[in-house]
């Protein structure tokens, strides 16, 4: 755990047409530590992961104001800015669902699609980069004979983890996890805290959890989102 | 627990009314094979000619189903390969990029467009073809192009409509997936929710297909005719099968001609169920190839 910041966040402000949702946010977030934001249902924890990656513009009604500066090592830039090239933010910025989303495709695929987004043609280096990625997320085991079978045919445990591989695949400075562990089972949860924990050495961690004994066990810094403000706890 | 009447009522209901609907289907399906199976033979498709010079176009085919069959799956395939890529992009417009008023000025274009009578299109390709004959070139008649432009035309709303609903019933998580991992919106409409919505927009263009090839008045009006051959190109008059019924069924002297009509229904039916089988058969394929290849 640094006390490097990675994330500045200043006057944030976000709307649903014209449903105020985050109020003037201020915050800084630690480099290679996990920040866990946890509140009740429905005020706008997993907008605010999606304002870190600039998700929240592909969904109609939206709107946000404000000022997020992220140290990719080369010094802070300003997300916010419009022009930001975002491809290049979510491939730095990956985030997992709640729900487990495989892409429509076979269980390799699904892992070596942002490869393919960023142009990555080499099968062989593709090949390793997929498999160190699936071991990262404890699956490659579990999934190294099927590579072609459809990821929806895997368990719901397993597609969480496949969501994280690919995620993990293009090397993201920051992970933004939203919920990733509500709909899964006592293993396959403890399975994803080992990971989480093992991967903060690479990366910034900001996840959204309900459960506070979760909360207790992983996180280095718990949030609270209540009430349109962020405290810490 | 016991249900509720009016809940047994509402089960009762819908099961009558599956049955009334399967049991139309199979009543028309066994009329038409009971109907036709006799007379389908090589004398129905090629007549008097042999069949192998018949296939090779070594020589016409006069009396015979062959030219017909021909001439229909022209139409189909060409009204098909005109209407498939401009529904397919309207509908993907309306679902993933056009603003809400616009979205509403098209939508409501489209579903004027879907109620128009055939015959009216029918008649637009007929006046388009004049109007061309008049300013244009004097060599242009009603056509099997103009034929197929304009069962494209009739044709359109069901691709647009099918593959605007099916992209936009996709769920919000599918639809943010491909963003997260930064792909630009062109990549995640072709990669991700053009492959996961292909099924239901194949079932549009099966339905497409089908309206292709029954259709009677759009043909009737804009380059049909009872005995033309094979269509030499896209510019030449063509003959039918839906047309041919139609031409037997208010035209036929004795009843032997009239088996005929039922047995040129029943090879236009399994021409139908061939084309709904390829286009589920390239879906597969397509769906394979992307999705579980390495």
């Amino acid at each position: 755990m640094t006390n490097k910041i990675k994330i500045q966040i200043r006057d944030l402000w976000f709307y649903y047409n014209t449903n105020l949702i985050l109020e003037d946010i201020h915050l800084d977030i630690r480099k290679n530590c996990i920040t866990c934001i946890t509140g009740p249902s429905g005020q706008g924890k997993s907008t605010f992961l999606m304002t870190l990656n600039r998700l929240w513009e592909n969904i109609d009604g939206a709107k946000s104001q404000g000022i997020i500066n992220i140290d990719f090592e080369n010094g802070f830039e300003e997300i916010t800015v419009p022009g930001y090239p975002l491809p290049q933010l979510r491939q730095k910025v990956g985030m997992v669902f709640q729900t487990p989303n495989p892409l429509p495709m076979g269980i390799y695929k699904n892992v070596a699609f942002p490869l393919k987004l960023i142009g990555e043609k080499n099968r062989d280096s593709n090949f390793e980069k997929v498999k160190t990625a699936l071991k990262k997320a404890f699956l490659w085991e579990e999934v190294k004979d099927r590579l072609t079978q459809d990821a929806s045919l895997l368990s719901g445990g397993q597609q969480q983890r496949l969501c994280i591989a690919r995620t993990l695949v293009l090397n993201p400075q920051i992970l933004l996890l939203d919920e990733p562990t509500s709909s899964l089972d006592e293993t396959s949860v403890e399975m994803i805290e080992q990971l989480l924990v093992i991967l903060k050495q690479d990366c910034t961690i900001i996840m959204v959890s309900h459960y506070m004994d979760q909360i207790k066990r992983i996180a280095d810094t718990t949030l609270v989102l209540s009430n349109r403000q962020l405290s810490k706890q | 627990m016991k249900k509720p009447f009016f809940d047994r009522l509402l089960v009762a209901f819908s099961w009558g009314c599956a049955l009334l609907l399967i049991s139309a289907v199979s009543i028309i399906i066994g009329f038409l094979v009971v109907k036709g199976y006799k007379t389908i033979n090589l004398d129905l498709i090629f007549a008097d000619t042999r069949p192998l010079d018949g296939l090779l176009l070594k020589r016409q085919v006069f009396g015979g189903l062959f030219p017909a069959i021909i001439g229909t799956l022209s139409l189909i395939l060409l009204a098909i390969s005109f209407a498939m890529p401009v529904g397919i992009a309207s509908g993907i417009y309306l679902s993933e990029y056009a603003p809400a008023n616009q979205k509403w000025f098209f939508s409501l274009m489209v579903d004027i467009l879907a109620g128009i009578p055939s015959i009216v299109v029918g008649l637009f390709g007929f006046s388009i073809t004049i109007f061309l004959h008049h300013f244009f070139s004097n060599r242009i008649f009603p056509c099997l192009l103009i034929s197929a432009l304009s069962l494209a035309f009739l044709v359109l709303p069901y691709i647009v409509k099918t593959t605007q609903t099916a992209m936009e019933s996709l769920p919000f998580q599918v639809r943010l997936t491909a963003p997260a991992l930064g792909a630009t919106r062109l990549e995640n409409i072709i990669f991700v929710l053009l492959p996961t919505a292909l099924s239901d927009i194949v079932s549009g263009l099966v339905l497409a297909i089908g309206r292709c090839a029954e259709d009677t008045a759009v043909i009737m009006l804009t380059g049909v005719v009872a005995t033309a051959g094979i269509p030499k190109s896209i510019f030449s008059n063509f003959e039918a099968l839906p047309f041919y019924i139609y031409y037997i069924a208010s035209e036929y002297s004795d009843p032997s001609e009239l088996m005929k009509g039922y047995g040129a229904a029943l090879i236009l039916l399994l021409i139908c169920s061939g084309l709904f089988c390829i286009a589920h058969w390239i879906k597969n394929t397509i769906d394979q190839k992307q999705r579980f290849s390495y």
